[in-house]
């Protein structure tokens, strides 16, 4: 008997979010189908890739990346070098430097640079924060309102943080909020609730669901990530039905395979190949459990990611 | 695995508010009792437009059109004995947001709605009853058949017929309640869809026992796999109830706000 094929389509769709200004403006989401499942019905907007940098610049990044950015020395310069490599799709700029602490970066400082990294590129911007949640809303208020007009995201509004991050990056500059929850499904569910409920536009919420690297707790970010499209699609969740932006080169580059030296563990090989290794698994099994945008930073696992979405859009 | 559907009954001639408006054509009080199940979280909305033998086209094509028109094409129950202002109805109704229902069949003098809902590509509430209330499961289940047949011989998914199994009333039938829900569980193994009017189960009794009673009955229904009712979602806690029931049959992920959305 001849196999006929019963697509599995839902009526309820992936919110889509457009990310950037311009001709050069992104859309993620918009899907009625399982994560990559392209057989079932056409996927509008293929998942994109971001490409990370950071406010302190190259510091200890790996060598074919240094050979990339080449003799970049200004944050502008690697901000276009970023913008320019082949298979991205936006830039995130992260403020690793703004925790808080010794020589911390101020905000207005982040101000400055956002506005020359935002200068130097069109496509679309990611901001990231430096993981301390106070700093963060101090830092997305001042960012969000000197950008305004460019559509920027900004990673992320917390549990912590999410009435002024909402009031402030949402509704008072109308650019994306990013509700992060840390591999928590039902915080994640509750976060789009309060924003939601603090007026902030469903076409303006995406959701961080958390990370991890393949091999540390990974498979709870898999689980989630899935929960949540099937709720979205399957159940019609409407509080669940924004895309996912998945951060992958922070946790991946941080993890042993990729900082233990080849001198240190011979037997597992070149040190720089590893990290990439760890960036693309990470990233495909995010994909495939339905990211909609994942955030690289390794030239190699750009390329290799968005060859990999090319196959199979 | 869906979440529960609740249908809104307010919208009903019985009540004079109700019937005056629909004889006099006054949306203001059909549209005010939509606007309160709909901020109470009601997903249809039944229109119960009665017999309506000689104005019932007339009448339900501008029922429909009034509450789709306020309402972003809200979808809607037709409820009427009168199968040309059903047709009446659908010639008008606007699908965007989930197909009509035709409320009801039966293995009866109704049973023609089926041949109705097939027609027209809509939802169909099935009556497991041909005259009067069944005797047992063994009769429901026997009508419950015939329907299903007829519908599926007419190119009807068998999901779009919703079978009800005929909620009765506890004060007097208190000894068949358990084999009302018995049935459902039946039903439901089968992997049909059902419904029912809830709250025919606490008629008669005082206003402050009727949402108890009416929350105690979803709960146990919903156990059994109902999955779906007709009832007053303006009933804070039996609405409390099938959204917390949701939750815990996995219908719904659960967030801290889940009864407020």
């Amino acid at each position: 008997m001849a196999f006929v094929q019963k697509p599995q389509v839902y009526k309820s769709a992936i919110n889509t979010v457009e990310l950037g200004a311009g001709d050069r403006k992104i859309a993620l989401g918009g899907a009625t189908v399982y994560p990559l499942y392209s057989f079932d019905a056409p996927i509008e907007n293929a998942p994109k890739i971001g490409v990370e940098i950071s406010d302190l610049g190259l510091e200890g990044a790996p060598k074919a990346m240094l050979d990339y950015y080449g003799d970049c020395k200004t944050i502008a310069e690697v901000a276009k070098k970023a913008a320019a490599m082949p298979g991205a799709d936006f830039v995130c700029l992260r403020f690793d430097g703004a925790e808080p602490g010794e020589g911390e970066r101020t905000v207005e400082d982040c101000v400055k640079i956002a506005k020359e990294v935002a200068a130097a590129i069109d496509i679309p911007l990611v901001i990231a924060g430096c993981k301390n949640s106070q700093k963060d809303a101090q830092i997305f208020e001042k960012v969000a309102e000197a950008l305004t007009g460019r559509n920027v995201l900004f990673l992320s509004a917390k549990e912590e943080n999410h009435k002024t991050v909402g009031a402030s990056v949402g509704l008072a500059y109308s650019q994306k909020v990013g509700a992060e929850s840390s591999v928590d499904i039902n915080l994640a569910k509750q976060l789009n609730v309060l924003l939601t409920q603090l007026g902030v536009a469903k076409e303006n919420i995406i959701m961080n669901l958390g990370s991890a690297a393949a091999g540390y707790g990974f498979e709870y970010v898999a689980s989630t990530i899935e929960r949540v499209k099937l709720a979205a699609l399957a159940q019609g969740d409407a509080m669940l039905q924004m895309p996912v932006v998945t951060p992958v080169a922070s946790e991946t580059w941080s993890v042993k395979e990729a900082l233990i030296s080849e001198d240190d563990m011979p037997e597992w090989g070149n040190q720089e190949q590893r990290g990439i290794q760890m960036e693309i698994v990470t990233a495909a099994a995010c994909l495939a459990a339905g990211s909609d945008a994942v955030i690289l930073k390794h030239p190699a696992s750009v390329a290799t990611i968005s060859a990999m979405v090319a196959a199979l859009m | 695995m869906a979440k529960f559907i609740t249908i809104g009954e307010r919208i009903h001639c019985i009540s004079p508010v109700i019937r005056e408006a629909m004889d006099k054509r006054n949306p203001e009080p059909i549209l005010k009792r939509a606007k309160e199940q709909l901020d109470a979280g009601a997903d249809y909305l039944d229109v119960n437009i009665g017999p309506a033998e000689s104005t019932g086209v007339e009448l339900m094509k501008w029922a429909v059109q009034l509450l789709q028109e306020n309402f972003d094409n809200v979808p809607l129950c037709l409820d009427t004995s009168n199968s040309k202002a059903i047709e009446a109805g659908i010639s008008v109704y606007n699908r965007s947001k989930g197909k009509p229902i035709i409320n009801s069949a039966d293995a009866g003098d109704r049973i023609g709605n089926i041949d109705l809902a097939a027609a027209n590509d809509a939802i169909c509430f099935a009556l497991c009853s041909k005259a009067g209330v069944p005797a047992d499961n063994d009769e429901r289940m026997a009508y419950c058949q015939e329907m299903l047949e007829r519908g599926m011989s007419l190119g009807m998914d068998p999901a779009d017929l919703w079978f009800d199994p005929l909620f009765l009333v506890i004060k007097g039938m208190q000894d068949k309640q358990m084999e009302v829900l018995e049935c459902i569980k039946m039903l439901s193994d089968m992997g049909l869809n059902t419904t029912g009017g809830l709250s025919n189960i606490s008629n008669g009794m005082p206003r402050h026992i009727r949402p108890i009673m009416d929350s105690a009955m979803v709960a146990m229904a919903m156990m059994c796999g109902l999955t779906s009712a007709i009832v007053n979602p303006c009933d804070l806690r039996v609405m409390e109830t099938i959204k917390s029931c949701d939750i815990i049959k996995n219908n719904n992920l659960y967030a801290d706000s889940y009864l407020e959305i």
